[in-house]
């Protein structure tokens, strides 16, 4: 019995540790998008930019490792038996998150859009919001599984980013199709708009979800 | 001793085998419903703690069983077994949530009042007033439980994981104790009436443990109610789940610990004799049901949520269960005495 004891304990303080590691994983993504983007529209595709690509694709191979060690561990150690299927429904949509900051990064890279340089810093100011955003979400996240009562906090934040970000992306491409840009490079610059603000998007249905994982989680 | 014993036995035998079926339930069910524990781990140890329970400490309770009914022949408390179990059996088959104690108790009035001995209504008043206070003393404690544990998780920050290891070697532990409280307090509605009519005689073990005459009684007993524990009891979960209010381990726990807490106050002869000697109130050592005190739990912990978890109109069949029990009993045993002294010439008192 004692070992059994001993065992569940140290078996549960790592998957605790992974946990953890994969909202890391959350945080080092949404800061190194951010700085991307930023040097992708002020070099464009340059080595610096390559690098720092190749780094967010790093950081999500990682997260998906951790998350599918997450979920084998959940099952195979039977852990949380009544809120297994919330955890993992949880990990999965921060891992959704986390593929999108890459994939936008990605598109960045192969598409090469040409951004004029007025909309600089009203793109960034954008991606900025998002990362925030993100990173409310992510310490949402890591709040339901240690501190319940902080979880409100950090959601009524993601909404509030969220909220902004639209009218950001709203007023951007307003300006955009106002302008006397070609209509093809008009539609790619608004698609990478679009692309970017749905991160927050993203970020604001798993909070609504988070929300209902917490009435059920607390006791 | 001749097997006519173990015939006449045998009512009592089956209460314990559907106590053990009914009222494990309560004790391991939500922890087993929601795969928190084993159904096999929680059988064992539940069974391992209502032997122990109903050896060591079932004797308070069963003393004030014997005081309301001295049943004083085999046949006599054969029937007064099976009348109770008889009205559990069609209680439980018409949908009613229903306690052993009070169908014992109805029985056992049944039997005063067909012998003509008189009934002691101090002791009777006793006994129904724990009807009331049971249910209401568990609901008590387990409000304060649940909002020591709400604060205390709330100011903790433990860890989700960490919560759910806590929670499971808590939920062991609560059955244990949950299995030990309903052992040294429900024997008496199993095996009380046979304790003035019982030829068994006690013995030592190897090791100088030595059972007296009614601890090999209550020893049969608790392994009836074993028996009802590993054959059924499973099957009782899956079929009864949560139907009074959906619960969490952390709840199930809450509402375990308040059932063995009170269960444990009206049996222990320690507890008592203790707060006796230091002049404080106790209560008395009478069995009750643990099916009530754990509807007291989840009540009050439902009230403490607001209450609208709660499945009101069940409470209303339980409650009408509690009112009709120990009446049915009484009237079909007096009637199956009737049977048995007048068509099977067997001696129902003396």
């Amino acid at each position: 019995m004692f070992h059994i004891s001993v065992s569940l304990f140290s078996q549960t303080k790592a998957l605790e540790s992974k946990i953890d590691l994969f909202h890391d994983k959350l945080l080092d993504i949404a800061m190194t998008f951010k700085k991307a983007i930023q040097v992708f529209l002020s070099e464009g595709r340059s080595e610096n930019y390559k690098k720092t690509s190749k780094h967010i694709k790093q950081i999500e191979h990682d997260a998906d490792c951790l998350r599918r060690d997450i979920e084998s561990k959940l099952y195979t150690q039977n852990l949380i038996p009544d809120l297994r299927a919330d955890v993992l429904q949880l990990v999965e949509n921060l891992d959704r998150v986390i593929n999108r900051f890459d994939e936008v990064t990605y598109k960045f890279f192969i598409e090469r859009p040409e951004i004029p340089s007025e909309y600089h810093s009203r793109i960034i100011e954008l991606c900025d919001l998002t990362a925030t955003c993100a990173e409310n979400m992510g310490k949402a996240s890591r709040a339901f599984f240690r501190d319940l009562s902080s979880v409100r906090d950090y959601s009524q934040k993601v909404y509030f980013i969220e909220h902004e970000s639209d009218l950001s992306s709203g007023h951007l491409r307003n300006a955009i199709f106002d302008s006397d840009l070609p209509l093809a490079n008009k539609i790619q610059i608004s698609d990478f708009i679009n692309e970017i603000a749905d991160i927050a998007d993203l970020a604001e249905d798993f909070i609504d979800e988070l929300l209902i994982f917490t009435i059920k989680r607390d006791i | 001793m001749d097997l006519s014993f173990f015939i006449y036995l045998s009512s009592g035998l089956f209460l314990g085998w559907s106590l053990g079926a009914n009222d494990a339930a309560n004790i391991f069910g939500t922890a087993v419903g929601t795969k928190m524990l084993r159904f096999k781990t929680a059988a064992f140890i539940a069974s391992l703690f209502v032997i122990l329970g109903a050896v060591y400490t079932g004797t308070g309770a069963s003393r004030t069983l014997g005081e309301l009914g001295n049943v004083n022949t085999l046949a006599g408390a054969f029937m007064t077994a099976l009348a109770a179990a008889i009205s559990i059996y069609w209680m439980v088959k018409a949908g009613i949530l229903v306690s052993t104690s009070q169908a014992i108790v109805g029985a056992i009035i049944g039997w005063n009042f067909y012998s003509g001995k008189e009934t002691d209504y101090s002791i009777l008043s006793q006994i129904v007033s724990t009807w009331v206070v049971c249910p209401i003393l568990s609901g008590c404690i387990a409000v304060i439980l649940y909002i020591a544990i709400k604060t205390f998780l709330r100011h903790s920050h433990v860890h989700l994981l960490r919560q759910d290891c806590y929670t499971r070697l808590g939920l062991i532990l609560a059955a244990a104790f949950g299995a030990y409280a309903l052992g040294a307090n429900n024997i008496a509605n199993v095996m009380g009436v046979f304790v003035d009519s019982s030829p068994l005689k006690g013995f030592s073990l190897p090791g100088g443990l030595t059972l007296n005459d009614t601890q090999v009684l209550f020893l049969i007993g608790a392994l009836s109610i074993c028996i009802g524990i590993f054959t059924y009891s499973h099957k009782v979960i899956n079929t009864v789940g949560n139907n009074l209010m959906k619960m969490s381990p952390m709840i199930a726990w809450i509402v375990v610990v308040s059932q063995g807490i009170v269960l444990f106050m009206f049996a222990s002869s320690a507890l008592k004799n203790f707060l006796d000697s230091y002049s404080l109130p106790s209560l008395p050592l009478v069995p009750v049901s643990s099916s009530q005190a754990v509807i007291g739990a989840v009540l009050g912990i439902g009230l403490a949520k607001g209450g609208h978890t709660i499945h009101w109109p069940l409470i209303g069949r339980i409650i009408f269960g509690w009112l009709t029990t120990p009446i049915m009993a009484a009237l079909l045993c007096y009637i199956s005495l009737f049977f048995l002294q007048n068509v099977f010439n067997q001696v129902v008192y003396q």
